[in-house]
């Protein structure tokens, strides 16, 4: 009996092990599908895994409201909704600005000198996935004026691991020139993309719509990759790509420490040849051309060069923009020797994931934001409330300060800029300033030529916000309140009565004006300098508001009545023959301008950019 | 001695059978829809899921299951816009909402709001006004959550009768509750209700259980009893059956719409009130049917 069980036990356990051997093993959850691709020869197979985005984790900007899942950039994540349809629709992710209009107002930054040849981006968005991969195609499926995507790099970090390394690296996997497809049309965008060495599954898209003619708008980003590293990675042979020579920024963290050792060493003097008798002026003036990586490269040349490349005068106006990739606390402190002169800083972009510390950007401000007079911080999200108490005790002179995007930036961080009284330009779009916090702002705050508050939720008030601004910042050039969520009739009224010397003001979206209490017609008659006027979706804009501005406002440049029903075309015909220098005019989804008439207006008026947007 | 064995042995069963009867499966929702347009315009196509000026959508999420219908008000026609628009584009908002997971299954309300206020931040200027009836199934506690603002609404059916059943909202004859975006210029003398005024319910559902959500298309011209009578011969739990009984239903109604000498309930309704009419009403009829079941991927 006992032998018989044991071998009965020994069948069943062999039994056993055969079903677990052949087990199924559960199959991946979600959007992705699994593809083989065939190689039946000694190299094992490699699975394909294709997949949508799962979360966009962070953007520059959008056309949409916080909140709202129309034209925002959220829409970028998960499958495609409109894809193939082109047109304008609300579920696709649509960034805030397109073409060179923007850049054309007043209220925009002046360019910084020493930006690479090479660096196009003026937007960016970054879209995690499931599952890490090495990349073997990235689609976009844009639906509307496609052609905007400039670059496209992936992430050596998980966002979704709970333990990040400390070392995150990020990789080009594609770089090009902005672009404008010949139609309007949709299209899947896949450029060939460079293999890398590590496994990504966060991807960051940088964009630039200057050569559109409306805006660009995405739908959904489709990523392809392998699990396992690709075997012809490894066997390839690493050549040296000349465009990598130019794209290398570590030398920035590097250069300070290298400046250290050479200017240590005991040299032979072997001379500088002509460049002796050159006068310091003129290799201060060569030497300005070129860019910083370039600079600090040279720096390491010789002793003559590192005196000039390290000459706080070539760093009177330092972007460090297009290399937020590369920029860490170890870079601001080599820098922060060269830096005592410097009147312009851009570091938008810079920072983010722990590239930057506060501290370590206080330490720079306090040692090279004295003389400071402009500062771009849009999108760092490493901003906090003792960075901008640095900011404002130090930089007492500074007049433009851009903090759009810094939406982790702490409300109360916000009432520190009361101590900067000469500000002149000030950028507040999607950050949660409140409302005791502008109004503080605005007093202390005189001089104010150019303010944005598009899309700050936090202000419960835009009356009193406007009654402030015409009581204290009557020098006020352009004002940006997109989206403002309850600016009324009373609010303007008092805002054009008081600031007289506007520009540009942005209304677009603000629901809460009624053209039937007179508001634009008295802003039409009160603002005679208006060059841009954004009345977007505001369904009331009418006949007599036009009429108005033909008559008063003749310098009228840019004009927005997106989406009323109430504009009709002779009024409309009136305000073109009476605004000679308009460039831009959007009638997108005015019922009672069509197509046709607009052919007709483009033919009389050839300087004017119509646009009219369609859905399909 | 044995009695108390005995004893002690109901009571032990009695607890654990009562405690079994908590049932941690997860419910579904298995639905289909059929309906009418009121006339047959020729060569207007409308998409899925839309009969007339009616639309009505059916979404699955994670954590729910979710339907809904909007009678659109046709006297817009009238003034030249057309009524589906503004239902269409409602429904196919809320249906967008749900699968993205942006609402919170006990707050049906909370998906009407959302998606009224998303429909005002679309660049094409929608205009137009309709009712709506949101029906939302927690699969995990077993709860139904309804939002109705209007003259839809559901029935919920066990064992034959109607349990449960939402209320008509209307301001007066004809004029029901309706979520409405009016041109600027009509601002003041066009009807529309806050999604906050909508009535709210919440009530747990057993396997099995029916709900019918329809617009007054429906309610109008069929009364209870020959409801329960088409759903009386419901078998099954699968789709098809589901798919036949919704259609037969839509087609009784639609037969009943059009007999000028049927006292329909919406004929009760206008005598009660001192109107002498007879007859069904033609209106939009759009039914969409559920059945209770276990979650299947």
């Amino acid at each position: 009996m006992f032998p018989m069980l044991t071998l009965l036990s020994m069948f069943y356990y062999i039994c056993l092990r055969r079903r677990s051997r052949s087990g199924t093993r559960s199959e991946a959850l979600g959007s992705r599908r699994a593809v083989e691709l065939g190689q039946r020869s000694a190299l094992p197979v490699t699975v394909e895994v294709e997949q949508y985005g799962k979360e966009v984790l962070d953007f520059s900007s959008h056309y949409g409201s916080e909140n709202s899942m129309s034209y925002t950039m959220w829409n970028l994540a998960g499958v495609p909704n409109v894809y193939p349809s082109s047109g304008d629709f609300t579920q696709t992710a649509v960034f805030r600005t397109y073409g060179s209009w923007w850049e054309q107002c007043t209220s925009s930054a002046t360019p910084f000198r020493r930006t690479p040849p090479n660096f196009h981006s003026l937007d960016y968005l970054e879209l995690a996935f499931e599952e890490p991969v090495y990349p073997t195609a990235v689609e976009v499926l844009e639906t509307y004026h496609p052609g905007a995507i400039v670059k496209i790099l992936a992430c050596s970090l998980n966002p979704f691991s709970q333990n990040p390394p400390a070392d995150v690296r990020w990789e080009v996997l594609w770089a090009g020139k902005p672009n404008k497809a010949l139609t309007p049309q949709a299209r899947q965008f896949s450029p060939s993309i460079r293999q890398i060495s590590f496994a990504s599954n966060l991807l960051r898209l940088e964009v630039n719509s200057t050569l559109l003619d409306y805006y660009t708008e995405l739908d959904a980003v489709i990523l392809r990759g392998v699990r396992e590293r690709p075997i012809l990675a490894l066997y390839k042979i690493p050549v040296i790509d000349i465009n990598d020579l130019s794209d290398s920024e570590e030398e920035i963290s590097d250069a300070g420490g290298l400046c250290c050792r050479s200017g240590g060493e005991n040299r032979h003097n072997l001379g500088n040849g002509y460049f002796d008798r050159l006068p310091y002026e003129l290799i201060q003036l060569i030497v300005s051309h070129l860019s910083v990586p370039d600079l600090c490269r040279l720096a390491q040349s010789c002793k003559l060069f590192h005196k000039h490349c390290c000459d706080p005068l070539q760093y009177i106006q330092l972007s460090l923009q297009p290399y937020w990739a590369r920029l860490t606390d170890a870079s601001l402190s080599h820098l922060q020797s060269r830096c005592t002169l410097l009147q312009r800083l851009n570091m938008s972009w810079t920072g983010n994931r722990g590239a930057v510390t506060a501290a370590g950007f206080c330490s720079f401000m306090k040692a090279c934001g004295l003389s400071l007079v402009c500062l771009e911080l849009s999108c760092c999200h490493f901003l906090n409330e003792a960075c901008l108490e640095v900011i404002a005790q130090t930089c007492q002179c500074l007049q433009e300060l851009n903090l759009a995007s810094c939406d982790r930036l702490q409300p109360q961080a916000f009432n520190l800029i009361t101590k900067l009284p000469n500000l002149r330009r000030l950028v507040l779009y999607r950050t949660k300033v409140e409302q005791s916090a502008i109004l503080s702002i605005l007093t202390f705050c005189p001089e104010l030529r150019h303010l944005n508050l598009g899309s700050c939720v936090m202000i419960e008030d835009y009356d009193v916000v406007a009654s402030m601004l015409s009581t204290r910042c009557r020098s006020l050039r352009s004002l940006d309140l997109w989206r403002c969520r309850n600016l009324s009739e009373r609010g303007l009224a008092e805002l054009v009565s008081g600031c007289r010397l506007l520009e540009e003001l942005d209304l677009g979206w603000c629901s809460t004006l009624q053209s039937s209490s007179g508001c634009f017609q008295h802003l039409a008659r009160s603002l005679p300098r208006l060059r841009k006027l954004f009345l977007t979706a505001n369904r009331t804009v009418c006949d007599s508001d036009l009429e108005e501005l033909a008559a008063n406002c003749s310098a009228l440049e840019h004009l927005d009545i997106l989406g009323t029903r109430m504009v009709s075309p002779v009024s409309l015909r009136k305000l073109l023959q009476c605004c000679p220098r308009l460039k831009l005019l959007d009638v997108s989804f005015c019922s009672q301008i069509d197509s046709r008439f607009i052919q007709e207006l483009s033919g009389l008026f050839p300087n004017v950019s119509i646009k009219k947007s369609f859905t399909q | 001695m044995l009695s108390v064995f005995s004893y002690g042995r109901l009571v032990a069963r009695a607890v654990i059978g009562g405690l079994s009867q908590t049932d941690s499966r997860d419910y579904s929702l298995v639905s289909a829809s059929f309906g009418f347009g009121k006339d047959f315009r020729k060569g207007i196509l409308k998409k899925g899921m839309c009969y007339g000026d009616d639309a009505c959508f059916i979404a699955r999420h994670r954590s729910a299951d979710v339907l809904g219908v909007a009678d659109g008000v046709g006297g817009w026609r009238d003034y030249g816009v057309d009524p589906s628009q503004f239902s269409g584009t409602l429904m196919r908002t809320c249906e967008r909402l749900v699968k993205e997971g942006r609402f919170v299954p006990s707050n049906p309300v909370g998906i009407l709001t959302t998606s009224y206020y998303e429909l005002l931040q679309n660049k094409v200027p929608l205009l137009g006004s309709s009712t709506a009836c949101i029906v939302v199934l927690d699969r995990q506690s077993h709860q139904l959550h309804t939002a109705n603002l209007g003259d839809s609404g559901f029935l919920v059916v066990r064992g034959g009768e109607v349990v449960h059943r939402s209320d008509e909202q209307q301001h007066y004859f004809n004029t029901p509750f309706q979520l409405s975006i009016a041109p600027p210029e009509a601002e003041g003398s066009v009807l529309s209700d806050s999604p906050e005024a909508a009535d709210s319910s919440s009530f747990d559902v057993q396997l099995g259980d029916i709900i019918l959500t329809a617009t007054d298309g429906l309610f109008d011209n069929m009364p209870d009893y020959m409801i329960l009578q088409e759903l009386k011969k419901l078998k099954n739990t699968n789709y098809e059956s589901i798919q036949q009984t919704a259609k037969s239903i839509a087609e009784q109604a639609h037969v009943l719409a059009y007999d000028p000498n049927y006292m329909s309930p919406f004929a009760q309704f206008a005598c009660d009130n001192g109107l002498n009419v007879r007859g069904g009403k033609p209106d939009d009829i759009t039914v969409l049917l559920s059945i209770v079941a276990e979650y299947t991927d």
